[in-house]
């Protein structure tokens, strides 16, 4: 890796021309300024302030290191972040530094005095952003096309300032690439036997293991989760069941059945890149009570199941071939709302709440399964579940197949990390729009992504792959 | 297939990186001591297919690490862990003579790496690989910006680095193929030089015309550099290769417009009617025509076209008149130019002139004309066709791929630090002559 500061380290004799604390400044820059006098000095300027981000293309769930040098030594800096949604928006970060003795700094191990995260956060630029002021309320950051990356710039700015009162000029600057896809990786829009969903298979000749990808009543189809799925390897199926154009039926109703997450998980067997006894299944929120659901069925075998912040059962008065997502007065039963006026869902999963019969027969799982967490969870009750699962499988005998990971802190939307997360946002829900709490506090959120993506691919490495 | 085998993993770190940045390929779960060959194909854009292999041994884990292991089979041997780029050749039964450029530095070169069972050197297309990776090699960084310049009548492509600027510039000139070339500027914009790649015998005004431009058009092009708004008019450097290396020098040496802070020259030579241009250039070689010699092949070498280095001052660049750093990159098994011996003759002009302390001459054994960024494949020889000549012929570049291939990380490491030296820092050549004791 060519580095451009390596060579230049052998030039630091430099004589300041201007100013103590003035930074390359952009204009005519006059070489070999003339010093009248009796002693003849060596005169360069010192080289321009660098930053870089090593590397600059990554996959969304590979760290990069940001480090800037040839600063003035022990000088306030500070790091902006910018990058714009595929709607669009605008999302920013920016955090305080000090530069050492040597005139560097380091993100991998210097400490953020200040701005959108503090402390020592390697990737804090990243998951901490947030819509700019002026942008759209109620934002959830969302990768809609995954064969393109997001482009962040990245910017070094003079003294602790926020760059949006006083940005001052930019010293430095880098753009980085973070791609939800690996090279190589295919993508294929299924539409076939009544199926909706995308199909994501890694390079090469397979056969791979597989993952079914499931996410809430939000609807439509998020492929994210599983085009890095793929780049790690996995083939990995994303289905949607509600809200979806090519779906049958109402979009704000599930109208599929047991048999429609059957077919799914056949369609994987049956495929000729995937190996028919190394599949499994990945659900979050209501997606997770799919999963366990879809894991019990006669007839599959999953290898592994991974539950995040979801239900094992559906709501009492409604069974899951027709939960709606539709306001009535039944579901009202069970929202809260807070101060804000933002809608709780919590209740609704409560164990307690939810339809006895819809309750997933846990002691009838024959595969690992990992349960996540977020303790901040507002939107569902997943310390509840996760409590009655561990209770279940204890009762049958099975506690050795569960694994339960859980993160004080966290909220609902446990997701692939170092990606921003929303406290609120709005959520479809018809007839009128309302804003979700989903709970989660960014720095403790962003640990529990991370830490949880990490154990979620060893953990279908351990069961998909020996 | 053997059940374990199919959980062979292989991975391949960074998958999207620089052309000139390294990877590592890893290759996991294998049994223990098994012999298995790492495979790397790639379509280049004009359809060709290449290929490259390695032949390894795993380890008593069950793995290979392309950087730690050595090759001992396929088309490098070694602990070599680019080998797999930089000795691709021409699949067999592939048109002879080719040469891989890339035109399109917006695109990545994508190249599938894959490893198979056993070690085998061909007929990969009839086996099935065990696990196999994609990378993608960048010309470009994230936030480089690809400006095409035709103001002034010049055909040319500026880079320039991400950020905000202002750069040091470099101009930078190809040889006697012409064409506009673009994928060298691209790459020093992603080390953070802003870049012009030059076209001077293909471009506008000369296919429109028929005539050549004069010295001026270089000057034109330095001028253009200067005074755009993110390029620090008094930092710019020129980098030539084969012919560029002759305008390098002269423009270094004799213009007055273009003040260098360091020049590069490749491949290249002095020797040249110091008062003419382009066209000039060109009618020495042909007067000169009936030296060039064959191999036994039939592949034109033509390093003896502008020997013996010539004692007539108005025949060769004065480069004791240099006030600039100067780095010569030298292939010792060059076919195509008199470059070791030209190199010598600087070297002893300077230092009659007593400035060849300016002068770095970096001399590599056993390599060709073609001195390339790294990791892309070396050329022994291709079908090449000059500017405004109509027939191709298939020229002798010299090389032999490992040593070359070697030659080109090396200089390419040591352009780059060159370049930054006398870019980003170092004092003011002019300042020599400004003492004050």
């Amino acid at each position: 890796m060519f580095r451009s500061h390596v060579s230049v380290t052998t030039i630091r004799q430099v004589v300041e021309i201007n100013t103590k604390h003035r930074l390359f400044s952009p204009g005519k820059l006059t070489p070999g300024k003339r010093i009248v006098g009796s002693m003849r000095w060596e005169s360069s300027t010192r080289p321009a302030p660098l930053l870089t981000a090593t590397p600059v293309r990554t996959l969304v769930d590979e760290q990069t290191c940001i480090k800037a040098s040839f600063l003035p030594s022990n000088h306030p800096v500070t790091v902006c972040a910018r990058m714009r949604s595929d709607e669009g928006d605008l999302w920013q970060s920016f955090a305080h530094y000090n530069t050492n003795s040597s005139g560097m700094f380091n993100l991998n191990s210097d400490h953020s005095v200040g701005g959108s995260y503090s402390g020592c956060e390697p990737m804090g630029l990243f998951w901490s952003m947030q819509p700019a002021p002026g942008e759209r309320e109620g934002l959830r950051l969302r990768k809609k096309c995954v064969e393109s990356p997001y482009t962040v710039q990245i910017s070094l700015l003079e003294g602790h300032v926020s760059p949006n009162q006083d940005p001052g000029k930019e010293v430095a600057a880098v753009t980085a690439e973070r791609w939800y896809m690996s090279p190589g990786v295919k993508r294929q829009e299924i539409r076939q036997n009544g199926l909706v969903g995308t199909l994501f298979i890694p390079p090469g000749p397979g056969p791979f293991p597989a993952m079914l990808d499931m996410w809430g009543m939000g609807g439509g189809l998020p492929e994210y989760r599983s085009s890095l799925f793929a780049s790690r390897g996995y083939a990995s199926f994303c289905l949607a069941y509600v809200g979806h154009k090519d779906l049958p039926g109402p979009s704000n109703t599930v109208n599929v059945g047991d048999s429609y997450f059957k077919a799914a998980f056949q369609f994987l067997q049956e495929h000729s890149q995937i190996s028919a006894d190394r599949i499994g299944i990945v659900g979050l929120s209501y997606g997770c009570y799919l999963t366990l659901h879809t894991g019990t069925l006669p007839g599959v075998k999953p290898a592994c199941l991974i539950g995040i912040n979801g239900p094992v059962g559906s709501s009492r008065e409604l069974l899951h071939v027709n939960v709606t997502t539709k306001k009535s007065d039944q579901d009202q039963v069970f929202w809260s709302f807070d101060d804000q006026g933002y809608i709780i869902f919590k209740q609704t999963s409560l164990p307690s709440n939810l339809h006895p019969e819809s309750i997933v027969k846990l002691e009838e799982i024959t595969c690992p399964l990992m349960y996540i967490v977020g303790e901040d969870d507002l939107s569902a009750s997943s310390i509840e579940n996760a409590d009655l699962i561990e209770k279940t499988l204890r009762a049958a005998g099975k506690s050795h197949l569960f694994t339960r990971l859980s993160y004080p802190g966290a909220g609902h939307l446990i997701e692939p990390p170092y990606s921003p997360m929303s406290r609120a946002s709005f959520w479809v829900i018809k007839p009128e729009k309302l804003m979700t709490l989903w709970g989660g506090h960014p720095a403790p959120h962003a640990a529990a992504q991370e830490d949880a993506w990490r154990k979620m691919l060893a953990f279908m490495e351990l069961s998909l792959r020996r | 297939m053997d059940n374990s085998l199919q959980r062979v993993k292989l991975s391949v770190h960074p998958s999207r990186a620089l052309v000139d940045e390294e990877f590592v390929i890893l290759v996991q779960n294998v049994p223990p001591g098994s012999p298995m060959t790492l495979h790397a194909l790639h379509c280049s854009e004009d359809g060709h297919r290449w290929e490259a292999c390695g032949h390894y041994i795993a380890d008593s884990s069950g793995s290979i690490n392309a950087a730690d292991d050595c090759s001992v089979g396929g088309s490098y041997l070694g602990v070599e862990p680019m080998g797999l780029l930089w000795s691709l050749k021409p699949v067999p039964g592939s048109k002879p003579g080719l040469r891989m450029r890339k035109k399109d530095v917006q695109t990545p070169m994508v190249v599938a790496i894959s490893v198979f069972n056993g070690h085998h050197s061909e007929a990969f297309v009839d086996q099935v690989s065990l696990a196999s990776w994609v990378v993608e090699r960048w010309y470009m960084a994230p936030g480089v910006r690809r400006i095409p310049v035709t103001e002034q009548q010049l055909t040319g492509t500026l880079f320039l680095p991400p950020g905000p600027g202002p750069f040091p510039g470099l101009l930078d000139l190809w040889g006697g193929g012409g064409q506009l070339v673009e994928y060298r500027s691209a790459l020093l914009a992603s080390h953070g030089i802003a870049s012009l790649a030059l076209d001077y015998l293909t471009n506008e005004f000369t296919t429109q015309t028929g005539k050549m431009v004069d010295n001026q058009y270089f000057e034109t092009a330095y001028r253009v550099l200067q005074q755009h708004p993110q390029v620090l008019g008094s930092r710019i450097a020129m980098l030539g290769l084969s012919l560029g290396s002759v305008f390098t020098l002269k423009m270094a040496v004799y213009s007055p417009v273009v003040k260098l802070r360091c020049a590069v020259c490749i491949s290249g030579s002095h020797i040249q009617p110091v008062s003419g241009g382009p066209q000039e250039m060109m009618d020495l070689f042909t007067r000169n025509i009936e030296k060039i010699n064959f191999s036994e092949q039939n592949e034109v070498i033509w390093r003896s076209l502008l020997l013996p280095v010539p004692s007539d001052p108005s025949m060769k660049a004065d480069v004791g008149r240099l006030r600039c750093p100067l780095l010569l990159v030298v292939g010792e098994d060059d076919q195509n130019w008199c470059t070791q011996e030209s190199a010598a003759d600087m070297e002893q002009m300077m230092a009659r002139a007593g400035n060849d302390h300016l002068l770095t001459i970096l001399s590599y054994p056993e390599t060709g004309h073609l001195i390339e960024p790294p990791y892309t494949p070396h050329t022994p020889s291709s079908m090449y066709r000059g500017a405004g000549v109509d027939q191709k012929m298939m020229v002798l570049w010299g090389g032999k791929t490992p040593e070359h291939s070697a030659a080109q990380e090396d200089s390419w490491r040591k352009i780059l630090t060159f370049l930054k030296k006398n870019l980003y820092g170092g004092s003011d050549p002019q300042a020599i002559h400004r003492s004050h004791l």
